[in-house]
Formats: structure tokens, C-alpha cells, sequence
């Protein structure tokens, strides 16, 4: 065992390597360190008690896309569009005509009224005195509200109420297409005054809000009377239900933690670097918390994955570290010797492993959208930490506390002993097997590639998408979507015009070829505009005939055709939304109807009158499908350069290289298929993921192929030199990608549904990263590598010291 | 309980709220729009426009059907005309050189045929409805044309808002303005126009108006109608001398002697009397009546419409035109597109 044995002399020069002046730094000095790091974390964790649950709807959209620039420039025309909650109350016996349905309904309206938030002039229901039913008679219009002040609940009063309600026009919009329930129309108030202080605005909070409807509304008046149902949709209680949703990730993460302590534990045998291990990586945590507050971020949906992921790189890296420590204890005399010897061997794999995480985060910057860009910059802040507390604190930490003798035991009979498990995968880099490993892989690729092809952009399930589809808001939304006209998919086209021009008819007929043209669409169910109202006024005018249905070329007529049409129309009469219900928000739907729209404007547009997009919740997604489709590929190629010139400038080699990166290619492949499989879509959620599936993947590639070549170096051959590298590695590498899993799995089971996803994803590509570099990269290297060459030569790798 | 204005009109309040601001700013509007109006709608008449081909014509509104030999013809609705050669069970889509809105069509024979609408619009077809020319157009009137009746393939008269009453004596070729021939001071609307048998023609409109003409038009007299509100139209029975005038809230007459004097026939609905306005009417082969109107009312007779039988559609959609199918059955439209009915008017297959 010549070999052996010269690779023992190796370990022996590393060991009387002289220590960097980083390395004497920090250990001449260990009880300045722990006080700094202590105060630091003082200071952090005061900062991160006061991180506040944040959805900003900005921050979700992509700002700078043009949809989006119109959309905010015309916002304040458009404010009545936007924040409004509907409660349908459903009639479980029969219908709402009903003496005691009519009562509850009252007292729903009547509650809702004093919720604080609420635009109480704009509450609408059929109770309100602003919903009233026409007819047309022979002196004119008649008409009255259309529950009559004469309403005493007796069966000739619900007769005249039945009467009313058809005459009303409100059927499929505040009442139910089959009579079975009826809606109120909450608009919001973005804030309101304090009743205390008249002077002072509150801001809408829409957790409160939202729990207040559940209680106040829901719970009281279904445990009241039990023959109603309610059923309760609208941006704020989505919102609100989102922020309840997050809560429950604080459970998830206490899973986590408990689960990685176990592991760790069986994993070390050794209490103590347990606890020094998690205790670090919990105060990269607060670090990583307390920074995002210090500089103003808050916890939304997406950066909540931060914190769990930097938990997992950091119990990876401690891991790493426990794992050398260990195995130098059994040659050095204490602790502090063997703590110093494994910051001298790992501080620079870890940093290098550390920077690609890191590079892979800020690949996402280039993605146009608020809460990725702050995922992507908090994750790389949260790595940056883990720099300091699992590469530098958790040495000095152990030098202290040591590591537990059985520990030791156990890692020096490792050290020696025959591993059968790993004699075996050793096999991944034999001649024989190597070949069909690569045609396995060949294969998976390309059916990967070719099943990916059904991979849609965007969100996929009917409701919103950000919950799931049996929560109970998109059950409500599917009651209210089954039985009333309407859809929750809105796509907004902003007719502008000069002042005053909204209601010209070279203005007003153009918008009405817009609407069939949109109506023709596949996936529009409807348009609607202030045409709408304004060919139903003119019927109206000529005594609800219908061969009156159309536009008047009178100017007087039209301008008092559209005066009902509030909402419709901007207050100087410059612009008018174009509501588009569409069928749902697939990819294809939002495309086909954009793209109706584009043409129409590119032939409609002229001096005074365009036709922009978008509003409305499908414009958004529409928009941000875009930056999605634009931003995927660039990202995916970007954070391939990345890593891959971090390999090269690591290891000076292009076939290693090629062994780390080709195996996390097929996993980006997979998990493409896999997305196209689960129906999960590339979206806000998901693109994320490929780069932090990529940026932490390529820890595994590095720490094995930084072993195995110095195994090859020291001139064992390959399989040899990787039942080597499995030897030392191996168990600390499969434990990082459980680690690494375990973190981000508890993620599947959350309320949000891409939260769901983005574990679900994460999960799949972290595993699958670990598998492939202990299964891929060996048989890549039978290939590429050329371990004669190799042999006795000082490498120009990096970790070549 | 009457008000001056309309309240709650269906699709305009879906999520808006009440806005002060919407009814003082649209109050300012009058008055700006008010100033430059003149300038502003010195629209172009374009004339190269075509009415879009869809698949959802059929389903949207419709004003009028009627048959061209055993082809039905419908039109409505963005300039949509629509022929069916297999009684209604499948349409297609006329080449229309309007996207206008089409209120009235009447074929004199299987081939000739005209079609009315707003722009004060006159469209002509040779080929039983296949294909279509605009003979008359005229924007500065801003308004519709609402009927209109052919004695034979030269000789027509159209009728539409504020008195407007067309003649033609060449197919069409030419049209000439001709509403000085009714004493019609006030302008009101002129909503159809029908031939009585053996008698001559009747114009019927706004409050209640009435005028017959014995000469074909070339002298018209104005009657004093029973009824004060509007009449929507009129039609001659099979019977000699006898018209129907129908119009708002159920309003009925018949007449058996040309106009002279009237009685209104009661309609009795599932409630009550029938309160919805009547749109339009048909006489079928047999001799049978049938009438159309809001909220779904189909009314048909079979003693020359001295009573009716009343049915409102499940639907209640407002309904604009009807006319025969075989066996009895109907083919209305209106909102909706076309409804394939039974005799009564009940739902029958869909196209």
C-alpha cells in the first residue's frame, strides 16, 4: 500500500502547513470573537423580533414591466376596480326568499357596516337603498328600492321582493343565478380614520380584517342560523388567509429543527458539538433575520423560504466541520489543535461552496419582480453570515466545548475499518459501470427534455393560485364563480383619451369593436365597458326597445347615456377600463386575450385615443408571465456560467468542471419534467428555485470532486481514490443533502400553495443534486479524467496548497 | 314610485360604488361636450367596413327574422345577418358591408330582399340574403331606421326615428325623403309599417301615433289611436281590413276596419295581466298570429287574434322578432341570438 502510505504523508505535510494570518487571527484571539459575535448577535436578535409578515402587492408584480407602468400610472382611475370583498349568503334550505334569510341577511349588512375598513357608502346588498329595480311605463321610468319600505317579511311583502329582484337587473350579480344565496359588495378603504382620532388614517390591516369577517360574519351568523351559509371572497381575506397561512411556517420550522437535531445526533454521537452545531446555525438565523430588518425588508411568502434554507447550508456546513473535526481529534492532543487543523483544511471549500450559494442567489436580481429580488438578496446576506458563524464561530466554539470521546472513537474506527456501503457505490466509478450510467443518464436527459416540453408558465388551478385548491377561500370562490355571472379573472384594458373624450363616439365605438373582438377570443367570457351601460341607457331612453341597443351617434345622448356608469369612467372623463372576464388565468388564456388586445391597439391607436394595457388581476399575471418567460432562460444560462467559472476557477480543470456541472444539468432537466408532471407552473414561486436548486447542488460536486482529486493526486486510481472520498465524505455529504431536504420538505405541507411547490421542487432538486454527484460525477470522471496524468502532481486547483 | 331617471342599470354598477364625483363630473361633461360637439363628430362614413365573421353572432342579438322563399334570414346585431336553409338549425353568416346594428329586414320574394338600421343604413340583397350592398346612409340623421316594407321589386318604404320616412321606386337605386307626407309635427318615432289585405298601409310610433295610406304611400292620413303610449309595430291578419297594433306593457288593438276603431284585446299571463312590451309579430301560413315581446312573452292566436294565448319563456329574455318553422314551431330572436321554439314559444333545440 505504497500509495496509502504517501497519501498519509500528505495528510501529515497538511497538517504542519503553517496557519494563515486569518487562522491566527481568529484563534489568537477566540474570546474576542465569541464577545463580538455574541454583542452582534444581541443587536440582530433585537432586530429581528420587530420583522413584521409584509404582502406588499407591489413587491409581487413586476414594476417595471410597461402593463404594469400604465397600470400604476392610471391607478387612481382605476381605484374602484380593485379592493372590494364579496359575502354570498348561501340559503341551505330552499332559496332566500325566505323571512329568516332576508333577516340574517339584514344583520350581515348591518355587521358588516361597522367593520372598520369598510367604504360604508359604497356597501352594496339587497338591503342597501342604492339597489333598485326599473321598469319602463308609459310616462317613463318607474322604480324603487328593491326591498320597498313596506317590507315586513309576510308572504305577500317576499312575493313583491321576488317581483322586484327580477326587475332589479341583479340576478347573477347580487343574487344567485339559482335564487339559492345572495351577495354583499364590500369596497375597502386602502385606510380610514381612526375612530378615536378623527384627524389620524389607519391602514387597512388585512389579517385583522380578514379574521374579523370570520368571526363577526362567518362564525356568528352560520352558528346563529344554521339554514345559511357563508361564503366570503376578495383580495383583502385572500391576503389575510395568506398572512394565517405563514404562521404556520413558524410550526414548520420548529419540525425542522427537530428533526435535523435528531439526525445530528445519531449522526455525531456527541451532544455537544450537536448543540454547538445548531446553535450557530440558529444564530446565522437571527443574523440573517435581523439584517433583513436592518435593512427594511420584511418576512413575505417567498423570503420565508430564506431562513429555513440558510438553517440548512448552515447544519450542512456544520456538519462538514463536526464531521473534520472529529476525524483530526483522533490524531490531535485537544481540541483546539483539531478545531484549528479543520479551519485550515475546510475554510476554503467552505467559501467556495458559500460563493457559488451566493452566486446562484444573485443570479435572481436580474428578475424584475420585488419579492424575488429580495429572496435573492437576503439569501445572499444569510449565506454571507453563515461565513462567519459556521466557518468561523463553530471552530472556535469547539475548541472550547471539544468533541465527546466516543465521538472520536467512532470516527477514528471509521477511519480504518472496511466500509461494504461504500465499496460498493465506489462501483459508480468502475469501468464497467461508468458506461451505463452515462447511457441511464443520456436517456433520462432526454426524456426529461422531452417531457418538459409540457411545461407551462404561470399558475395553472382554477381560484387563487396562491392557495390551494381545496383551501376553503377557493371553495368559496368556486360557489360564487358557479353561480353568479362573473369570473375572477379580469383582464383591464385602459382606454385613454383627452379630457372629456371617454364618452365620444369615435371614442366610445372603437371600444365596442374592442369588446366583440375580445368576446370572440377563446377563453373570454365577456367584456364589459361604459358601451355596455351606455347601448343598455339608451334602450332604456327609447322605452326598453330593443332595436335602440346600440350607440347613438347624438352626442347629447351618449354623454347622458354613460352618467350611471360610475366606476367606468375617470372623473375627467380620460379614461375607461375595458373589462375582460376571462375564462381562468392559464398561460394561453392570458396570451391569446393580451395578444387580441395588442392587435387591436396596433391598428385602433391614434392622436387621442389608446388602447393600453393592463389592469386587473389577469394583467398582472399576464405581465409577470412575461418577465417569467423572458427571465427563465437567461437565469438558467446565467447561473450555469456562474457556477460553472467558479469550478474552473477552482479546480483549473475543465473535465472537473464538466463532472460537477453535468450531473446538476440533468437535475434541472428532471425537474423540469417533474414541474410538467405535478402541473406545477414556472412562476414567481418556482423560477427561484432552479437557481438555489443549482447554487446549493454545486456544494455537493465540489466537496466530492475536491476529495477525489486529491485522492488521484496522491495516485490511487479512480475507483480507489472515490471509495476514499466516500469514506471520508461520503456520510457528511448524504447528510447534508438530508439536512438540506429536511429543511425545505416541511414546506410541502404548508397552506400557500407555492410555498407547497417551491418545497416540493426544492426538495426534489436537492436530493436529487446529492444523488447526482455521488452517482454521476465518478462516472463522468472515468471519462474525462485521466488519473495517470494526475498522479504525484501538484494540481493548479486551488486547494492545492 | 316614477322617477325621472333609471336606477341600478344591470351592468353598470357590478363593482362600482356610489360616487358623487361620477354624477357632478358627468353633470360638468354635458355641458363641456355640450361646446364642441360640432366639431368633434365629423365622423367619416366608412364605407369599406364589412361586419366581422363569429361564431358568436348566432348567440347575440338579433331584431328581426323572416323567410326568403324557404330560406330564413335574421339580422341584428354589429351588422350580423344570418341565412338558414334547414329551418334554423344551422347559420350562416351574410357578407354585410355594415357593422351597424340592424333593426328590420322584409324579403318580397325569395331573392330580393332589404334590411334596415341605424346610420339611417338601407342594405339590398339579390340573392336571398347571401350577400349584401349598401344603397342608403346617412350619418347626420344620428338615427335609426326601424322598419321596412316592399309592395314589389321596385316600390319600398322605410320608416325610422323622429318621422323619418324613406321611398324607393327603383329597387332601391334611389331613395327620397318623404316625411313631409305625414302631419308628423312633433317628429316622433315611426316604429313599423305593415300591408293590410285589401285595404293599403299603416304606420304606427311613438305615443300612441297612427297613419294609413290607401294609395301605397303616396298619401298618408293620421288616425287618432286608442292608446296613448308607444306602439313598437304593426301587422295585417289574414283577414280582410284587419290589423294588430301592438306596443308598451302588453298594449294590444285590433282593428277590423282599417284604423276606423279599435278594441284591446286582454292578454292574461301566469300573474296577472301581461305587463311586458310586444316587439314584433308574424302571421303564419295557417293563418295563426303570433306575437313577441320582453320578458320571454310569446302570444299566439288562432281566431285571427281576437284572443290570444299568453307564454313567458323560462328565460324571460327580451325577444325581437319571431317567425314560422314547420309543423308549427317558431324560430325567435332577440337577446340570446336565435331560439328554436315550439308552437307556444317554449324552449326547443338550440342552433
Amino acid at each position: 500500500m505504497t500509495r496509502q502510505e504517501q497519501f498519509n504523508m500528505n495528510q501529515q505535510q497538511h497538517h504542519q502547513d503553517k496557519a494563515t494570518l486569518l487562522e491566527r487571527l481568529i484563534f489568537n484571539n477566540r474570546p474576542v470573537v465569541i464577545l463580538i459575535c455574541l454583542l452582534v448577535s444581541v443587536f440582530l436578535f433585537w432586530q429581528a423580533t420587530q420583522i413584521r409578515p409584509s404582502t406588499s402587492f407591489e413587491k409581487m408584480i413586476p414594476l417595471e414591466h410597461p402593463f404594469i407602468e400604465k397600470m400604476l400610472e392610471h391607478r387612481n382611475d382605476l381605484a374602484n376596480l380593485g379592493n372590494t370583498v364579496r359575502i354570498s349568503v348561501e340559503a341551505t334550505d330552499g332559496d332566500i326568499f325566505s323571512k329568516e334569510y332576508m333577516e340574517t341577511l339584514r344583520q350581515v349588512h348591518d355587521e358588516v357596516f361597522y367593520i372598520p375598513g369598510v367604504d360604508r357608502s359604497g356597501l352594496k346588498s339587497l338591503w342597501s337603498p342604492s339597489v333598485r329595480w326599473t321598469e319602463v311605463t308609459e310616462e317613463g321610468f318607474a322604480g324603487g328600492e328593491v326591498i320597498p319600505q313596506t317590507y315586513n317579511g309576510s308572504a305577500d311583502s317576499l312575493d313583491q321582493l321576488r317581483n322586484n329582484v327580477l326587475k332589479s337587473g341583479q340576478v347573477g350579480r347580487l343574487v344567485a343565478n339559482n335564487f339559492k344565496s345572495s351577495i354583499i359588495d364590500i369596497p375597502l378603504l386602502e385606510s380610514y380614520p381612526d375612530p378615536q382620532d378623527q384627524g389620524k388614517l389607519i391602514k387597512l390591516d388585512y389579517q385583522q380584517f380578514s379574521h374579523q369577517l370570520e368571526e363577526k360574519i362567518r362564525d356568528k351568523f352560520q352558528a346563529q342560523n344554521p339554514n345559511v351559509k357563508v361564503h366570503i371572497v376578495g383580495f383583502a381575506k385572500k391576503v389575510g388567509d395568506l398572512i394565517d397561512g405563514l404562521m404556520m411556517v413558524a410550526m414548520f420550522f420548529g419540525i425542522a429543527l427537530v428533526i435535523t437535531w435528531v439526525l445530528l445526533y445519531w449522526f455525531t454521537w456527541c451532544i455537544r458539538s450537536t448543540i454547538a452545531v445548531l446553535i450557530t446555525t440558529l444564530v446565522a438565523v437571527v443574523w440573517q433575520l435581523g439584517l433583513m430588518h436592518a435593512v427594511g425588508f420584511g418576512l413575505d411568502p417567498y423570503s420565508m423560504l430564506v431562513p429555513f434554507l440558510i438553517f440548512a447550508i448552515g447544519i450542512s456546513h456544520g456538519v462538514q466541520k463536526i464531521n473534520g473535526i472529529a476525524l483530526q481529534s483522533s490524531d490531535a492532543d485537544n481540541a483546539l489543535t483539531a478545531a484549528r487543523r479543520t479551519f485550515r483544511q475546510l475554510f476554503l471549500p467552505g467559501m467556495i461552496a458559500i460563493l457559488a450559494d451566493a452566486v446562484g442567489f444573485i443570479t435572481l436580481l436580474i428578475i424584475d419582480i420585488g419579492v424575488i429580488r429580495e429572496l435573492a438578496i437576503g439569501a445572499s446576506i444569510g449565506v454571507a453570515v453563515i461565513v462567519f458563524t459556521n466557518l468561523i464561530l463553530l471552530p472556535v466554539a469547539i475548541s472550547y466545548v471539544g468533541i465527546s470521546k466516543k465521538a472520536i472513537e467512532r470516527s477514528k474506527k471509521d477511519a480504518t475499518r472496511e466500509h461494504p456501503f461504500w465499496r460498493l457505490l465506489s462501483n459508480f466509478a468502475s469501468a464497467k459501470v461508468a458506461p451505463v450510467s452515462i447511457v441511464l443518464a443520456l436517456l433520462a436527459f432526454g426524456g426529461g427534455l422531452w417531457y418538459s416540453q409540457n411545461l407551462k408558465i404561470g399558475d395553472l388551478d382554477q381560484g387563487a393560485p396562491e392557495l390551494r385548491p381545496d383551501s376553503r377561500y377557493n371553495q368559496d370562490n368556486a360557489f360564487i364563480i358557479n353561480n353568479y355571472s362573473t369570473s375572477s379573472d379580469v383582464l383591464v384594458v385602459m382606454v385613454k383619451t383627452p379630457t372629456e373624450g371617454c364618452s365620444v363616439h369615435s371614442t366610445m365605438a372603437p371600444v365596442d369593436e374592442l369588446m366583440w373582438k375580445m368576446e370572440n377570443t377563446p377563453g373570454v367570457q365577456s367584456a364589459i365597458s361604459l358601451v355596455t351601460v351606455s347601448k343598455q341607457m339608451i334602450k332604456g331612453m327609447n322605452e326598453g326597445n330593443l332595436k335602440w341597443e346600440s350607440l347613438s351617434r347624438n352626442p347629447d345622448v351618449l354623454n347622458s347615456s354613460i352618467s350611471r356608469a360610475d366606476g367606468l369612467y375617470n372623473a375627467d372623463c380620460s379614461l375607461a377600463p375595458v373589462l375582460v372576464f376571462l375564462n381562468d388565468h392559464k398561460a394561453e388564456t392570458l396570451d391569446r386575450a393580451v395578444k387580441a388586445v395588442q392587435e387591436f391597439a396596433d391598428t385602433h391607436n391614434k392622436e387621442g385615443l389608446e388602447f393600453l394595457l393592463a389592469a386587473g388581476n389577469a394583467g398582472i399575471e399576464a405581465a409577470t408571465n412575461e418577465v417569467i418567460k423572458s427571465a427563465e432562460l437567461t437565469i438558467l444560462i446565467l447561473v450555469y456560467i456562474c457556477v460553472a467559472v467558479m469550478c474552473m476557477i477552482t479546480f483549473r480543470s475543465f473535465a472537473a468542471t464538466l463532472c460537477i456541472v453535468l450531473p446538476l444539468v440533468l437535475t434541472s432537466v428532471l425537474g423540469n419534467a417533474l414541474m410538467a408532471y405535478m402541473g406545477i407552473g414556472v412562476k414567481v414561486a418556482t423560477l427561484p428555485v432552479v437557481a438555489l436548486g443549482v447554487g446549493i447542488g454545486v456544494d455537493y460536486g465540489i466537496y466530492i470532486y475536491s476529495r477525489l482529486e486529491s485522492f488521484l493526486r496522491a495516485g490511487l486510481p479512480l475507483q480507489e481514490a472515490y471509495y476514499q472520498t466516500l469514506k471520508s465524505t461520503g456520510k457528511a455529504v448524504l447528510f447534508t443533502g438530508l439536512c438540506l431536504a429536511i429543511g425545505v420538505c416541511t414546506w410541502i405541507f404548508s397552506a400557500i400553495k407555492f410555498q407547497a411547490d417551491m418545497g416540493l421542487m426544492l426538495t426534489f432538486m436537492l436530493l436529487w443534486n446529492m444523488f447526482g454527484a455521488l452517482w454521476l460525477l465518478p462516472a463522468l470522471a472515468r471519462f474525462l479524467i485521466k488519473p495517470e496524468k494526475m498522479a504525484g502532481k501538484q494540481g493548479g486547483s486551488i486547494f492545492a496548497h | 314610485m316614477t322617477e325621472p331617471v333609471m336606477a341600478g342599470l344591470g351592468g353598470a354598477a357590478r363593482k362600482a360604488g356610489n360616487r358623487p364625483w361620477a354624477l357632478a363630473a358627468s353633470g360638468l361633461l354635458v355641458l363641456a361636450i355640450g361646446l364642441w360637439a360640432n366639431t368633434a363628430e365629423a365622423a367619416a362614413a366608412q364605407t369599406d367596413v364589412y361586419s366581422t365573421e363569429s361564431s358568436k353572432a348566432v348567440k347575440s342579438l338579433l331584431l328581426d327574422v323572416t323567410k326568403a322563399g324557404a330560406r330564413l334570414v335574421a339580422v341584428g346585431d354589429r351588422g350580423h345577418i344570418l341565412f338558414s336553409d334547414d329551418q334554423g338549425k344551422t347559420w350562416t353568416q351574410a357578407k354585410v358591408p355594415t357593422r351597424q346594428l340592424l333593426t328590420a329586414v322584409y324579403f318580397v320574394d325569395d331573392k330580393h330582399g332589404w334590411a334596415v338600421g341605424h346610420d339611417a343604413q338601407i342594405l339590398a340583397s339579390t340573392d336571398g340574403g347571401a350577400t349584401w350592398s349598401k344603397q342608403f346612409e346617412d350619418l347626420a340623421r344620428e338615427a335609426p331606421l326601424l322598419d321596412v316594407w316592399f309592395k314589389d321589386t321596385q316600390h319600398g318604404i322605410a320608416v325610422g326615428a323622429y318621422g323619418a320616412l324613406l321611398e324607393t321606386t327603383d329597387g332601391g337605386k334611389h331613395w327620397n325623403d318623404v316625411g313631409d307626407r305625414l302631419n308628423n309635427e312633433d317628429q316622433l318615432h315611426l316604429n313599423g309599417i305593415a300591408a293590410v289585405k285589401d285595404a293599403g298601409l299603416f304606420i304606427v310610433g311613438e305615443q300612441g301615433s297612427m297613419f294609413r295610406s290607401s294609395d301605397d304611400g303616396q298619401t298618408w292620413e293620421k288616425l287618432e289611436g286608442p292608446y296613448e303610449g308607444s306602439l313598437f309595430g304593426v301587422t295585417g291578419t289574414a283577414q280582410s281590413r284587419t290589423l294588430l297594433a301592438y306596443g308598451l306593457r302588453g298594449n294590444l288593438y285590433r282593428s277590423t276596419d282599417f284604423g276606423d276603431s279599435w278594441q284591446q284585446i286582454e292578454l292574461k299571463a301566469a300573474r296577472g295581466n301581461l305587463e311586458f312590451g310586444l316587439a314584433s309579430a308574424t302571421l303564419l301560413d295557417d293563418g295563426s298570429l303570433v306575437l313577441v315581446g320582453n320578458g320571454g312573452s310569446v302570444l299566439r292566436s288562432s281566431d285571427d287574434g281576437q284572443s290570444f294565448n299568453v307564454f313567458n319563456r323560462a328565460d324571460r329574455i327580451a325577444l325581437a322578432g319571431v317567425s314560422g318553422l314547420s309543423e308549427g314551431r317558431l324560430v325567435l330572436v332577440g337577446q340570446g341570438g336565435v331560439h328554436l321554439a315550439s308552437a307556444q314559444g317554449a324552449e326547443g333545440v338550440q342552433p
